[in-house]
């Protein structure tokens, strides 16, 4: 297990975090977005535990800047996703009136239950609204499951029943499904986020959840709108287990891990490829990040370069590497200094799922390192690219490399081509489905190239050229701040990003640093007035 | 030591999969450089060789036991017990296997009824070894008097009493019920897992002095999305307390990249059928030939297979007979007619049937624990 050694040095850093002022943003309108499909299941799992299934499929959401957070801004629910919604609800809300659950999630036994209680069914409802809402209940929001579960229980004779049809509604609620954030005026007239938005802010940046009841005090006391109950709770909060769901959340949306539940490979061309190895060679990853810059606290750039990492039964067959517990379990592995891998680019993770299904895709991955971790943009390719060239089985060009050189002679294509293929390319030994190999087609291949100038002769050099580039801190700054946010960095926040950048490179990259560094300041929480978006949702 | 590095170099080679294995077993004692082969038993079948039209069974296939009882019946009988002809085989079973006199199970009480007529095989070649050395099928110090075989290399003096005692029961022919179920069994239920590994080995092409370990496994097979085998899986040796609970280890040599083992008595795990069985197979000698690319293997193992072993796991069969068509007292009584190995001192009857099974594998890396103790020797 991921041990938690780093909290205790925060005390420390943040005195170091005062030697330089924050520069001051602009802020934007409050947020109303749609929460993910983690934070809708993390949501439940806190209110009613993880014996409670959630089930179904969800919504997909656009990514924006790199992060499905971000493009949940601009979420919306189709028709036929609230009605997934709706059956999930009624499935939750089915599991906690259930006669195993009842007793432990609801907190009062009605005086009859075949009768409507009102007492009790508003101590409940008040109770899970405060967490599912992240804030309490109106009164109008209380009294509609009271009265929605009373005149259920009337007609089916079943109280449960009622507490069921009232959970249901607050399920599929806009104020439990999306976050809505709400400002009013601080005592010098400048707007501001409410202390309960102020909160879930902090919340879902470290947690990816809802707050807690200590979090909520602190907004119910309005503690929060001070700096140093802010520092307070997010101290107290980083030492929780959730901050390690927290960072997962966040790298599983860097690096688009998401596209796993879309991943497929050509079963002929890679038997050894199947869904536990897909599942395990993304857990693989986040484990071996989080290993770095969690557990160990360590520099972040070290995850394009560690040698350490986790195995278990599916990946060995991947990496031909014995494993001691193969019917289910990790284990923690070094690499052999002299191995051909280290790093992420060299898992099975990265390499598997940006390539094709049955071969693997310079272009792609190259794309992924430039777009994902070095936060730069590659245009789509054209509409009517020929790949004939590609597919052709008795193409001349054997490799990769050859097949990309005969291509991007076209004009069109070499511009964006230079840009990925470089990197792609040193990725190359590596095959769609993550196994090792030096030949393709009988022919050596050569994954020789440079990074912005700097040569490497393999994927593990070219880790080592990605932890060098200042682009690659920059860019983890960039997508954090934007996962804080769920917004792009503006113009008028460079100051702050460059005031970010400084800060993460002055304490050794420590990326739990730099979350609390963002989790405290003031720019998380600056926003415009939004007065028209406030009065609508309160209603 | 180990030579992990190499695995950097060139994972195409053959023995990779070895040396890791190699790596978590903590060959300490290994001399410098040795690599450490690995292997995980696939397909498992009695080596018999099968004809287009059966010309090794003039006469045919054996009658089973279902027919052999309906032959026995009067007609009102028939109508009654076969429901007028619409009972199936199987859901007839536990009428027809109660053939005795007095309704006894003939597989529990082969003797019960006169032994029924078998028919063995008369074909001329095998596959097989010459287990003891004559090649004139007379008897020896250890051996009985029985007609040898060809072996399909030519080889003279074969010895294969199973194949020839089995190989005109259709349930025993590589697509028999038998033999199909017993490796659909292994594949799905992972239990007689059999590793084979290969240690101390210089050159993978030809070594003069290599050790060929059996164990059994303890981790299922794991297959790709079509059910094929796959290789360089992780499988541990079954070994409560760090004591492996079968171990068998032979001497042997690789010539030309075929691994050839010298003779000794060993335990060797199987499961099929529903039967677990721990073979003792006396004086087995393993032939093993390794692909190219290291990835899978195909072999022979050959020797001298106790009878009351074999027909405790016949007379086990139960219902899977009514579709593999065979007959337990036919042969119970064959097959000591038949046994050709290690006579009882007392009777002078040989009490073992030469054998040889055909096996295939993949490579694999065997996990051994972390405090292994010495285990029981072979042959018990």
């Amino acid at each position: 297990m991921l041990k938690r050694v780093v909290i205790a040095s925060f005390a420390t850093l943040t005195l170091a975090a005062c030697g330089e002022p924050e520069p001051v943003v602009k802020g934007a309108a409050p947020m109303l977005r749609l929460h993910t499909e983690a934070q809708y299941r993390n949501a439940i799992a806190d209110v009613f535990g993880t014996q409670v299934v959630v089930g179904g499929s969800f919504d997909p959401l656009i990514r924006t800047n790199g992060l499905l957070t971000v493009g949940s801004a601009a979420g919306a629910i189709t028709p036929a996703g609230l009605e997934q919604y709706d059956r999930r609800a009624r499935t939750i809300a089915a599991q906690v009136v259930s006669e195993v659950n009842r007793d432990v999630l609801i907190p009062c036994t009605p005086a009859d239950a075949k009768r409507a209680d009102a007492a009790c069914a508003a101590e409940f409802f008040s109770r899970v609204g405060k967490f599912l809402y992240r804030r309490p209940l109106t009164d109008l929001e209380l009294k509609t499951p009271v009265t929605v579960a009373g005149e259920i229980a009337a007609t089916t004779g079943s109280f449960y029943s009622g507490i069921s049809a009232g959970l249901s509604g607050m399920l599929v609620s806009p104020a439990f499904l999306f976050a809505i954030e709400t400002t009013e005026t601080d005592s010098g007239g400048k707007p501001r986020l409410d202390a309960y938005s102020k909160a879930s802010r902090l919340s879902f940046l470290l947690w990816n959840s809802g707050p807690d009841e200590p979090l909520m005090a602190a907004a119910e006391s309005g503690a929060i709108h001070t700096d140093k109950a802010v520092a307070a709770q997010v101290d107290r909060m980083l030492t929780s287990p959730k901050v390690e769901a927290g960072l997962r959340a966040f790298f599983n949306d860097m690096l688009a891990f998401d596209e796993f539940a879309k991943i497929e490979k050509d079963s002929i061309i890679y038997p050894s490829f199947s869904l536990a190895v897909a599942e395990d060679s993304r857990e693989q990853t986040l484990r071996t990040i989080l290993d770095v810059v969690f557990t160990n606290n360590g520099d972040y750039r070290d995850i394009f370069t560690t040698r350490k990492t986790f195995m278990s039964g599916p990946l060995g067959r991947i990496y031909r590497i014995p494993v001691d517990r193969p019917d289910g379990g990790w284990m923690p592995y070094e690499f052999p200094e002299n191995d051909p891998r280290a790093g992420l680019l060299t898992h099975v993770s990265f390499a598997a799922l940006y390539s094709h299904p049955g071969r693997s895709s310079p272009t792609i991955r190259g794309r992924a390192i430039r777009e994902s971790l070095l936060c730069q943009r590659v245009p789509d390719p054209p509409g009517d690219v020929d790949f004939s060239l590609f597919n052709d089985p008795n193409s001349p060009n054997k490799t990769a490399r050859d097949r990309l050189t005969a291509h991007s002679v076209e004009p069109a294509c070499a511009g964006c081509h230079k840009l990925t293929d470089p990197v792609g390319l040193a990725m190359e030994q590596i095959d769609g489905a993550g196994q090792y190999r030096t030949e393709e087609s009988g022919v050596t291949i050569d994954p020789s190239g440079d990074l912005d100038g700097v040569a490497y002769t393999d994927a593990k050099g070219l880790g080592v050229a990605m932890s060098r580039n200042p682009a690659v801190p920059a860019c983890v700054v960039n997508r954090l701040y934007s996962y804080a946010t769920n917004k792009a960095p503006e113009r008028d926040e460079r100051d702050f990003m460059a005031y970010l950048e400084k800060d993460f490179a002055d304490n050794g990259y420590r990326l739990t640093r730099l979350l609390r560094t963002i989790a405290t300041s003031n720019a998380l929480f600056t926003v415009t007035p939004a007065p028209q978006q406030t009065a609508a949702v309160t209603n | 030591m180990l030579d992990l590095n190499q695995r950097s170099k060139s994972l195409s080679n053959w023995w990779t999969a070895g040396t890791m294995a190699a790596a978590v077993a903590l060959l300490a004692a290994s001399p410098a450089q040795a690599k450490t082969l690995g292997f995980v038993l696939t397909i498992w079948n009695i080596a018999q060789v099968e004809t287009k039209f059966i010309d090794e069974c003039p006469e045919g296939f054996n009658i089973g036991y279902d027919e052999l009882w309906w032959r026995g019946l009067s007609k009102d009988d028939r109508a009654k017990y076969t429901d007028n002809g619409l009972r199936t085989r199987l859901d007839r079973y536990f009428n027809a296997i109660r053939r005795g006199p007095n309704k006894e199970d003939v597989c529990m009480n082969p003797t019960a009824v006169a032994a029924p007529p078998h028919l063995l095989v008369e074909g001329k070649q095998s596959y097989g070894l010459n287990l003891d050395g004559d090649t004139e099928g007379k008897a020896g110090a250890n051996s009985c008097a029985h007609e040898n075989f060809e072996g399909v290399d030519g080889t003279k003096g074969v010895d294969n009493q199973m194949y020839r005692l089995l190989g005109c029961v259709y349930g025993f022919r590589s697509y028999g019920q038998f033999e199909v179920n017993a490796n659909e069994n292994r594949k799905s239920n992972g239990n007689g897992m059999t590793l084979f590994e290969i240690t101390n080995v210089d050159d993978v092409k030809n070594d003069p002095d290599v050790t060929v370990n059996i164990y059994r496994a303890i981790d299922p097979y794991t297959l790709d999305g079509a059910g094929q085998f796959t290789p360089w899986a992780s499988y541990r040796i079954d070994a409560p307390d760090g004591k492996p609970r079968y171990k068998t280890t032979l001497k042997g040599r690789i010539e030309n990249g075929v691994v050839l083992t010298e003779a000794g008595d060993s335990n060797v795990p199987f499961y099929g059928n529903y039967t677990y069985m721990n073979q003792l197979i006396r004086d087995m000698r393993v032939r093993l030939e390794i692909s190219d690319d290291g990835a899978s293997a195909k072999g022979m193992l050959a020797g001298y297979y106790d009878v009351d072993q074999l027909l405790f796991y016949v007379t086990g069969l139960g219902p899977i007979q009514s579709t593999a068509i065979s007959d337990c007292p036919a042969i119970h009584n064959a097959a000591y007619k038949v046994a050709d190995g290690y006579p009882d001192p007392n009777t002078g009857k040989c009490t073992s049937l030469s054998s040889a099974f055909n096996f295939k594998a993949v490579a694999a890396f065997i996990v051994h624990p972390k405090k292994e103790v010495e285990s029981a020797s072979a042959g018990k």
